[in-house]
């Protein structure tokens, strides 16, 4: 027991407290700008969800995780596929996506869930040569494809782009057929630039109807995205209406300036400038960044740091793939989120729908974080022994 | 020892950590410049964040003559502006007082007063707080060098240049052209706009008829505003752009020719081409110059134009109506002949109708004997018509008015387009309250009594006559040509052309054809209207030429002439030597003996 709470990674421990100090704040804040009473109040919510989450995290961080692991990946994986195919049948429609079932969003499980599947299947202790090869790469690739699918059926595209890096991560760490997984990645990259250039190409000024119907024929994307695209190449263009958002975004964020407006006198929030039904959720760094101004965006950054750095040092220390895998997955899918929210409030990437974790009000997402959290603490605890 | 795969595996697990790491970092770069390096920019954004859209009105359209004269025309007009942002004060009032105080400062500098009310200036605040404030509109080079020069002294005010409406031409066709207001920018497609920039709108004439196809298309200028709604920057989105010009098929030379003669006196008169309709001229006398009305209407000038005894303003040509007198004794001959009346069949003049207790005179008193339809025309004998129109009854007679389209719009494209009466027994019961009686055909007959016209309409009756067809007058060269033809039989038209050509040939129009380079055919008029002492007699002349293949039709009126044969026929002769030239040689006539 003493042992235990030696290795109890205290520092990931303690960044992990701070955001959620941190974001029941800023839920606090741009939760008391809306109009409507009912969010007031979110940020109590947001804390109950935290310490229910702190609950599950001392739970999963105290056992074992490879016993849990592996008696627990297969079911948890087959059982969040029921509920992404549950949510799509019975599931609850908001702003354009069918993602809620009851009280929660199963794609943010669904992700835990992927990565439990894939250390199980990868960072299994008996050497399987295959898995390293070719077929191990097919394996992943419907392991990881069919939640995938289902995810994006809802659509939730956002969600989608955190949990693909994440289980490459995973994978490279695996040593899965890299040659192959290489190529993808360089694909991938290649195919995602030819998709800017091509809507920059069909967009920027001065072109004309056609040559843009011609173009736009080969840019697989749906007319929202092709606009969020469009909005990320010309931020300035159309500042009325579609690119408000990430207008607002970028004053929200500048206008903090330094050290920022403080605690709940973040103007463009308050007075609504900043679109409110995002302010409390894909876009509460814009609220956060406003009034802790500088200072507190990097004291952010750093926290995020700080939660990151034991995650991977518990990676790199851990004795068994399983431990490792996890480690890393869960790292991974936690600076996936972060990076590719901040990115988009401060125009880096285009606009994606994506919490920031700890910060944004998703209780789901909150527990599910805070849970994977919890297996990695496991892993910094018990994954340094050999398994006897 | 760990093995190779173990260190391989270490090293991504490090290499996805360094991954994390300038992840973080780029985001905190990214953050500083955000956040610090465009705070400046940023910060100020934010408290001026708004955006309002404007729409813009683009310049309007020429309107040229025929032959490419300019009539309307644009001229680059500066304005001194205040600019509200640059008197920004605590309060409402306090800005609108400091508005108010800085136009008079200006107006003292520059030697101009400003129309502006602290009431316009609240309003401006209230309604239109990102735009300009147009505090002197159209000013002269000498106020712009007197503000130019101190213009340091007047932050907040700025020279905007606009446009305002000329009319190189000053009063030909000055009722035709009409003029322009403003108002605010149309909105089209039910486009959401927050401020409607100015635009110039048609209020008379062409410029109201033509005002959509002149009127330029319109631009769109978004404003950033500050939280209260202050202007701070200006983007164009899209240019305001010139509209078109308006051709006309007006012909300056006969339109001048027209305004020539009607100088000095009260009348109207409108010349066509009886074969496509054109207008070559529409014209109104007294007239006035159109640039008066710009920038904008004067009390002084509303009282001259539109309150004052002589109707300046009033369009005679097309809007005012007139009895049309013994002119339309031709569409009675036509009727007549339309009823079956021969034409040589001859009425006894005696020099007076009598019917019941009507005593109606015929301009020789002593009667002209027995005489037939040609011959009526020529000597324009009352009896002779009173006694046709009497024989065939109210209905032929006023069906053959309808027929020359007298009491219908001629459809005309231009805004004034009356009709004129073609009376009935209702139509006098429900106006006079009066049944109708024979008299009043006997009346009619002759083109008095309750008989109203226009001289564009009696225009179309002369070219009718001598085409055989009806045409929709038209102002602008690209309007549809529309031809109607007559009901009245090639046989019947060609005594009335002989009559008509006999007027102008020794007739009581004799005087309307000397000199002319071309036959011209005609009929004078002469109506009575008022009694006792507003008795007075207003002159008709029209005439279509060459007799033969018509090019030209004429109507002219002129209140309180002399006779339509005396006062108008050799007004219209000059008209028609302006565009046929003078004859060669003077055809010797019985009479006229100065030699």
């Amino acid at each position: 027991m003493l042992d235990r709470i030696k290795r109890f990674n205290w520092l990931m421990f303690a960044a992990m407290l701070a955001l959620v100090a941190l974001g029941t704040a800023a839920i606090y804040s741009a939760g008391n700008a809306r109009s409507e009473e009912v969010f007031h109040s979110m940020w109590k919510a947001n804390l109950s969800t935290a310490l229910f989450g702190l609950a599950i995290y001392f739970v999963l961080a105290f056992f074992d995780y490879r016993r849990y692991v592996s008696l627990l990946a297969a079911p948890a994986y087959l059982f969040s596929l029921v509920l992404l195919v549950a949510v799509l049948l019975v599931g609850t429609s908001t702003y354009g996506g069918r993602r809620w079932l009851w009280f929660f969003q199963p794609s943010e499980v669904a992700k835990l869930c992927v990565i439990a599947a894939l250390a199980w299947i990868y960072g299994s202790p008996e050497p399987r040569p295959w898995l390293r090869r070719f077929p191990g790469f097919l394996a992943a690739c419907a392991t990881i494809g069919v939640p995938a699918l289902l995810i994006l059926l809802e659509p939730d595209l956002g969600t989608m782009l955190a949990l693909l890096p994440a289980t490459l991560a995973m994978l490279f760490v695996a040593r899965v057929w890299r040659r192959g997984l290489l190529t993808a990645v360089l694909a991938a990259a290649v195919l995602a630039t030819a998709v800017l250039a091509a809507v920059y190409e069909a967009e920027k000024p001065g072109v004309s109807e056609d040559r843009r119907a011609a173009i736009m024929r080969f840019v697989p994307l749906r007319p929202h995205q092709v606009k969020r695209v469009k909005i990320f190449l010309f931020p300035d263009e159309d500042p009325h209406a579609a690119g408000y958002t990430l207008r607002q975004a970028m004053i929200s964020i500048g206008s903090g300036g330094f050290s920022g407006k403080g605690f709940r006198r973040g103007e463009t929030n308050h007075l609504k400038y900043l679109p409110q039904s995002i302010s409390m959720n894909d876009f509460i760094f814009c609220v956060y960044a406003e009034e802790a101004g500088f200072i507190g965006s990097v004291a952010l950054l750093a926290l995020f740091g700080a939660l990151l750095a034991p995650c991977v040092w518990t990676a790199y220390f851990a004795a068994d793939g399983r431990g490792r895998l996890i480690a890393i997955g869960v790292s991974t899918l936690v600076f996936a989120h972060v990076f590719v929210n901040i990115a988009m409030s401060v125009g880096l990437v285009p606009i994606t729908g994506l919490p920031l974790p700890f910060i944004s009000a998703g209780r789901t997402f909150l527990v599910t974080v805070m849970a994977g959290l919890g297996v990695v603490q496991s892993v910094s605890i018990h994954g340094r022994e050999e398994d006897r | 020892m760990r093995s190779e795969a173990s260190i391989s595996s270490d090293l991504t697990v490090l290499a996805i950590g360094a991954i994390f790491v300038a992840g973080l970092v780029a985001l905190g770069f990214r953050l500083a410049r955000v956040q610090l390096v465009d705070a400046a920019k940023h910060s100020y954004d934010g408290a001026r964040q708004s955006i309002r859209t404007v729409r813009t009105a683009g310049p309007r359209g020429r309107i040229l003559a025929r032959d490419g004269t300019v009539l309307a025309d644009n001229r680059a007009s500066v304005s001194i502006a205040v600019n509200p942002e640059g008197f920004q004060r605590r309060t409402w009032n306090d800005t609108v007082l400091a508005i108010s105080n800085a136009v008079d400062a200006v107006s003292a500098a520059i030697g101009l007063r400003s129309t502006l009310t602290a009431g316009a200036i609240s309003r401006h605040v209230r309604q239109q707080l990102a735009r300009p404030l147009v505090a002197w509109r159209d000013v002269g080079d000498e106020a712009i060098a007197r503000f130019a020069e101190r213009a340091g002294e007047f932050p907040g005010f700025s020279c905007i240049e606009t446009e305002e409406r000329v009319y190189p031409e000053g009063r030909l066709a000055a009722h035709v052209i009409g003029f322009v207001g403003r108002r605010d920018a149309e909105s089209v497609g039910g486009e959401q706009f927050n401020f409607r920039d100015k635009e110039m709108c048609g209020r008379e004439g062409l410029e109201a008829f033509y005002d959509s196809y002149l009127r330029g298309s319109q631009g769109e200028l978004q404003v950033t505003v500050d939280a209260r709604g202050f202007a701070v920057e200006e983007k164009t989105v899209s240019e305001a752009r010139r509209g078109p010009d308006l051709r006309l098929s007006i012909d300056v030379a006969v339109q001048r020719a027209v305004e020539r003669q009607l100088r000095g006196e009260r009348g109207a008169c409108a010349a066509l081409d009886p074969r496509d309709g054109s207008v070559l001229a529409l014209a109104s006398a007294p007239a006035y110059d159109l640039n008066i009305l710009v920038p904008q209407l004067s009390p002084e000038i509303n009282e001259r134009l539109f309150r004052n005894a002589r109707n300046d303003y009033r369009n005679r040509a097309c809007f005012e109506t007139y009895a049309p007198g013994s002119t339309f004794k031709t569409v009675t001959a036509l009727a007549g002949l339309g009823a079956g009346v021969p034409p040589e069949v001859s009425y006894d003049c005696t020099g007076v109708f009598e019917l019941g207790g009507m005593r109606l005179h015929c301009a020789r008193r002593w009667g002209h004997g027995p005489i037939d339809m040609r011959h009526a025309l020529k000597e324009s004998c009352n009896t002779y018509f009173c006694n046709l129109g009497c024989d065939i009854g109210t209905n032929a007679l006023f069906s053959a008015a309808r027929a020359m389209g007298l009491g219908a719009k001629t459809g005309i494209d231009f805004p004034q387009d009356s009709a004129g009466v073609v009376p009935s027994a209702e139509y006098k019961r429900i106006s006079y309250n009066l049944p109708w009686y024979a008299s009043d055909l006997a009346h009619a007959a002759i083109g008095q009594g309750q008989l109203l016209v226009t001289p564009l309409q009696m225009a179309r009756v002369a070219g009718a006559i001598g085409t055989g067809y009806l045409v929709r007058p038209r102002l602008g060269a690209d309007a549809p040509v529309e031809r109607t033809p007559l009901p009245f039989p090639e046989r019947d038209l060609a005594v009335v052309r002989e009559g008509m050509c006999m007027v102008v040939d020794g007739g009581t129009g004799k005087r309307a054809g000397e000199g002319v380079a071309a036959a011209v055919a005609g009929k004078t008029g002469t109506a009575e209207v008022g009694l006792g002492a507003t008795r007075r007699k207003n002159v008709w002349f029209i005439a279509y030429a060459p007799a033969e293949r018509p090019t030209v039709a004429i109507a002219m009126v002129i209140e309180n002439g002399e006779s339509g044969g005396g006062t108008a026929a050799p007004k219209v002769n000059a008209v028609l030597k302006s565009i046929f030239g003078e004859a060669e040689e003077l055809e010797p006539r019985v009479g006229v003996g100065e030699r």
